[in-house]
């Protein structure tokens, strides 16, 4: 399961973990059954408080920050966010009624839309294994910027993502230099940022800001507990270990002992150790 | 004469009758020359847990391992995986290979995996071949960078089907262990080679 999140901001901003209020309840439950939720904030210049059907989840909420995935009932939220101490009774900034399927794990973003208006968008974090070596990359488009392109080491990873989507693979563990590309050019629009994709995690980076006020940044969020084992040790070449004994002295023996090379072939496996 | 020096000698010719007489009272001169070493220790059951005191180890990564005992001698690289999902041990049987996903020798917690080819597509012996001949309580030492070594005893070798390999032996909680893992026989060169792995797990030194 998700063991921490962690956030790196490529361009500025403290990492900072809240604590989502487990008292919040939803509105209508659909049954017993909890699901992991965690929050971004991808509203440049605005700290806000996020309230959840009217109770306070969230107080002094910076921008590129994200919480750490905390259990909460499935159902349905009405999800409202103010500017920080202008809640609850004023106007919200952005409010959207929120679906929380059970046993989901899932990230709530506030965002700006392509055109620079604030949203709320639930997405559903894949924490599901992956093979040995290798790391999940998952990037989200929450950025006031049209479509772009992202590419790890040089290369594309993903192509045409465009607000509020995500593109996401498995790919091989370990630090990638990372940037994002106005889609179908070499254009950089954020980075390049070092992403260290550790082994059996899963690696979020959300592309937030707004082109227009030139404060695009990555902020990243990640899942641990995904990792698998190798298949198998293919650890042998060409029998020697088996055979090597199996010619000359060992020959020998088995004529001088009367006894068959069988049976000495046996005993050289027990001829080191103590009888 | 030292230990190595005597098993050493053991092992080309000196006990031989007296080996033989042994495969022939345990019943092993059954298994016919393909037999892999015969188990020993127990590595059954959940790991203890590690304990609440070990101190959060430093990362040192582990460059030699030495299984003085049966003169096991062999340089470590970082391995990772293939493309077919395997750990990839390195293709000269002299070197061993950490799997640098899992816990490092010396680590907290977790089993530190060293894997070692026990011979070579050119019939040299590998090193990891001398694991054949270990005895439980054999001090098996990891040489770190920038560290001081860290030694372990061998508590158990057992043999299991290459499809059978324990996820256990990947794990990265629990009680520390060194995992050594090369091939074993049967060996049969229209499968593949051999079919089954050798596996040791030594148990820090108490210190």
């Amino acid at each position: 399961m998700v063991s921490r999140t962690s956030l790196t901001i490529a361009t500025a901003a403290g990492a900072c973990a809240l604590a989502l209020g487990v008292t919040v309840t939803p509105a209508a439950a659909d049954s017993d059954d909890k699901a992991m939720v965690s929050v971004f904030h991808g509203v440049p210049g605005l700290t806000v408080d996020v309230y959840a059907n009217g109770d306070e989840l969230l107080g002094d909420f910076k921008p590129g920050t994200v919480t750490d995935p905390q259990p909460l009932d499935a159902g349905t939220y009405d999800i409202q966010v103010f500017e920080a101490g202008k809640g609850p009774e004023g106007e919200p900034a952005i409010e959207k009624k929120i679906e929380v399927p059970a046993g989901a794990n899932a990230t709530v973003a506030a965002h700006l839309s392509a055109d620079g208006t604030p949203q709320l968008t639930a997405f559903v974090n894949d924490v599901s294994k992956v093979d040995a070596g290798k790391a999940r990359l998952t990037v989200r488009h929450v950025a006031a910027a049209p479509a772009v392109d992202v590419r790890a080491g040089g290369q594309p990873v993903f192509k045409g993502l465009e607000n509020p989507k995500e593109q996401l693979t498995e790919v091989e563990a370990g630090s990638v230099s990372a940037d994002v590309v106005a889609a179908g050019t070499d254009t950089v629009v954020i980075g390049p940022a070092d992403l260290d994709l550790k082994e059996g995690t899963g690696n979020v980076v959300y592309a937030w800001g707004s082109a227009e006020d030139k404060n695009l940044a990555l902020a990243t969020q990640t899942f641990g507990g995904m990792e698998t084992t190798p298949q198998a040790v293919h650890a042998g070449g060409n029998g020697a270990a088996v055979s090597a004994n199996s010619s000359g002295e060992w020959m020998a023996w088995a004529a001088a002992g009367g006894t068959v090379a069988l049976s000495l072939l046996v005993a050289r496996r027990f001829s080191g150790r103590r009888v | 004469m030292s230990e190595n020096a005597r098993r050493g000698a053991a092992r080309t010719s000196a006990l031989i009758p007296l080996a033989v007489a042994a495969a022939l009272l345990t019943g092993c001169s059954t298994a016919g020359p393909d037999a892999p070493p015969v188990d020993f220790g127990s590595t059954a059951g959940a790991p203890a847990p590690a304990t609440a005191t070990a101190a959060p180890a430093r990362f040192a990564a582990p460059e030699r391992v030495l299984v003085p005992a049966v003169g096991l001698d062999a340089r470590i690289r970082p391995v990772g995986v293939t493309a077919d999902g395997a750990v990839a041990v390195p293709a000269d049987p002299g070197r061993a290979g950490w799997y640098r996903f899992g816990p490092e020798p010396g680590s907290a917690r977790g089993s530190a995996v060293l894997v070692g080819h026990v011979d070579g597509e050119t019939g040299a012996l590998g090193e990891f071949a001398a694991l054949y001949d270990v005895r439980p309580g054999d001090r098996v030492e990891v040489r770190r960078t920038g560290a001081e070594p860290v030694v372990y005893r061998v508590v158990s070798r057992t043999t299991v089907s290459k499809d059978d390999l324990p996820s256990s032996v990947f794990r990265r909680t629990g009680a520390p262990v060194l995992t050594l893992v090369t091939c074993a026989p049967p060996f049969v060169p229209e499968r593949g080679g051999y079919q089954a792995n050798l596996v040791v797990t030594a148990r820090p030194l108490e210190a």
